[in-house]
């Protein structure tokens, strides 16, 4: 991917001094980027980098201590992970956040049912509707799923992630974020997240993916920003650097 | 490719989505029934009567309403110890209310506003002072059970109008009130649970109380309701239970709570929260009724039924975490009965 960006006008998200402390530690430390609009910006560096508390409070999961974060220029309020839903603001844990006992349509659709009135009158789950809009979601992506009233334990890791990212997609998000999607997944499973997070920016919709595969990466990303020490140290266009270089950042700190 | 948009008519899908529920989860169980009902027949005549069998209906019909509320109870990954505590309390008033003249449509509806009010306490325990389900419930059944006594120590109540007593004993085209109306709750209660955003609500938090927290679920209020909802079903089931046999003591409805919750637990719904069955409960308190019923006939002493109703309870959990492959005994019962809500 190497279509060249404006890069300021055309920033979905700006990150601006963001400062998160653990005690004496400083986990972020003043960290500032954008986001452009549908893109996928990779987000790597060794453990405890900062990545996960970099995320944890764009997320709305932890405010951070000095600094904010505006979309489309408007500042935001991100104390809970409401405040982020309503700004457009998606987060997919490595848990994933679903009821493995439900079936695919309640899990899509949980805290946000649609219902149609029983008799006119009393109202109830439109089971019919919810599923018919849940398999219009997946097939937008092209996505199929065999057995979508069967709870959601029984499905594979993969597609798990495809009924996390099918509620995100019902609420209209612009920007989600990945914490090691490929993670657990076998080749084939993560070969389709791939596709679905291309999917995603086709669409528009910027991603920030964190990963420790640099294969993932360098197959995803339109830029890749590198963190060490809570500093983000560089963000660099994919098509513009190696992974050689990449792994010197994040191992020896030294920018591009 | 065979669940593309169009394939999927949405009555279609609807059906399906009813179908699967209904019919798998209640076969074994239905099989299982049947079987016993043959068994007993062919050791005892007089067991296979129309007689009995509407007799076995109708000693059910309690029990499937009871059991129906504690469905949503367990399914919300709780447990409620107190419901045969909670009747008492609430019939030895409501019958002494309409005893002294008090019109019975008010003394019924006392007795409601009072299984609601006593439920909206245990629920307020469970869920804002977090004590643990089976921790606050037992407390409830001891107080509770107290309670009656002191306000009718020894006292046997008797007498109800028979308008009263129509819903225990009165019947419609032969088919008595009592089991009319369990049936027509087991409906409304399987809508509820499956068809309304409240049963969704109550099996999402029994699947995964934190998932449901990030989805907006309101954790905490249903809870609360589940527990007022259980209050508001055994006042129902103490009024049927009553009004057929037109009377009530501080002591009725001991060990109820193990009779309903085995019926749970043989119906299929898991004990962990988050899947169950409206179907299966029903079917698990019939089953109960029936192995009652047959224990009576065959001249078994009462006390020795309490031993066989207790082995079952332990046969059933047995199996039930075989089922779901918890095979340890040290998992034998839930930890979310012990332990505090966050």
């Amino acid at each position: 991917m190497s279509e060249s960006r404006p890069v300021a006008s055309d920033a979905l998200m700006r990150v601006v001094g963001l400062d998160k402390s653990y005690g004496g530690l400083k986990a972020v430390d003043s960290v500032t980027f954008d986001v452009h609009r549908g893109e996928v910006l990779a987000l790597v560096g060794d453990n405890g980098a900062g990545k996960s508390t970099l995320v944890k409070a764009i997320a709305g999961a932890q405010p951070p201590d000095a600094g904010h974060v505006e979309m489309e220029g408007v500042p935001v309020r991100l104390h809970t992970p409401r405040d982020a839903e309503a700004a457009g603001i998606g987060c997919l844990h490595q848990g994933l956040g679903l009821v493995d006992t439900l079936d695919v349509p309640e899990n899509v659709f949980l805290g946000r049912e649609l219902r149609s009135r029983f008799l006119g009158v009393v109202p109830q789950l439109d089971h019919a509707r919810m599923r018919q809009r849940t398999i219009e979601l997946l097939d937008r992506f092209g996505i199929h799923l065999p057995r979508l009233n069967d709870p959601v334990i029984r499905l594979s890791g993969g597609q798990r992630q495809t009924v996390a990212i099918s509620r995100l997609l019902l609420q209209e998000v612009r920007l989600v974020i990945m914490d090691e999607p490929m993670a657990s997944l076998g080749v084939e499973e993560g070969r389709r997240v791939l596709d679905l997070v291309r999917n995603m920016r086709e669409r528009g919709i910027s991603v920030i993916v964190i990963s420790h595969n640099l294969e993932h990466v360098f197959q995803l990303a339109d830029r890749i920003a590198v963190m060490k020490n809570g500093r983000l140290l560089d963000v660099v266009e994919t098509a513009a650097t190696t992974r050689e270089a990449v792994v010197r950042m994040i191992t020896f700190g030294e920018a591009a | 490719m065979n669940e593309s948009p169009g394939a999927a008519a949405p009555s279609v899908a609807a059906i399906g989505h009813l179908d699967r529920r209904w019919l798998f989860e209640g076969l074994g169980l239905t099989i299982v029934i049947i079987a016993l009902a043959v068994i007993f027949s062919l050791i005892n005549p007089r067991f296979a009567s129309v007689v009995n069998f509407i007799n076995i209906l109708t000693q059910s019909s309690y029990y499937v309403i009871i059991a129906v509320g504690m469905t949503f109870v367990i399914t919300n990954a709780g447990i409620d110890l107190s419901v045969g505590s909670i009747l008492a309390l609430v019939t030895v008033i409501g019958f002494e209310l309409i005893k002294e003249g008090m019109h019975p449509g008010l003394g019924v509806l006392v007795m409601f506003a009072l299984g609601g009010l006593i439920g909206c306490f245990t629920g307020f325990l469970v869920s804002y002072v977090r004590i643990p389900p089976f921790i606050a419930t037992l407390g409830m059944m001891v107080a509770l059970r107290g309670l009656a006594l002191v306000h009718s120590a020894g006292n046997m109540h008797y007498g109800l109008p028979s308008s009263v007593t129509w819903f225990g004993q009165g019947t419609i085209v032969g088919i008595p009130v009592p089991v009319i109306i369990a049936f027509l709750f087991a409906l409304f209660g399987a809508w509820l649970f499956n068809h309304t955003r409240f049963g969704l609500h109550v099996r999402a938090i029994g699947g995964n109380r934190e998932a449901a927290r990030l989805a907006g679920v309101p954790v905490n209020r249903i809870e609360l309701m589940v527990y007022a909802l259980m209050g508001l079903i055994t006042a129902l089931g103490g009024l049927i239970m009553i009004a057929r046999i037109d009377s009530t003591q501080a002591t009725i409805g001991t060990s109820m709570e193990i009779h309903v919750i085995a019926a749970v637990i043989i119906g299929g719904t898991s004990l962990f929260g988050g899947r169950g069955t409206i179907y299966g409960t029903v079917l698990g308190a019939l089953l109960l009724s029936m192995m009652t019923n047959a224990l009576v006939i065959a001249g078994v002493d009462y006390f020795w039924q309490l031993v066989v109703m207790g082995a079952i309870v332990l046969i059933a959990v047995a199996i039930a975490n075989l089922r779901e492959r918890r095979v340890s005994a040290l998992a034998f019962f839930p930890r979310s009965w012990f332990e505090g809500r966050t």
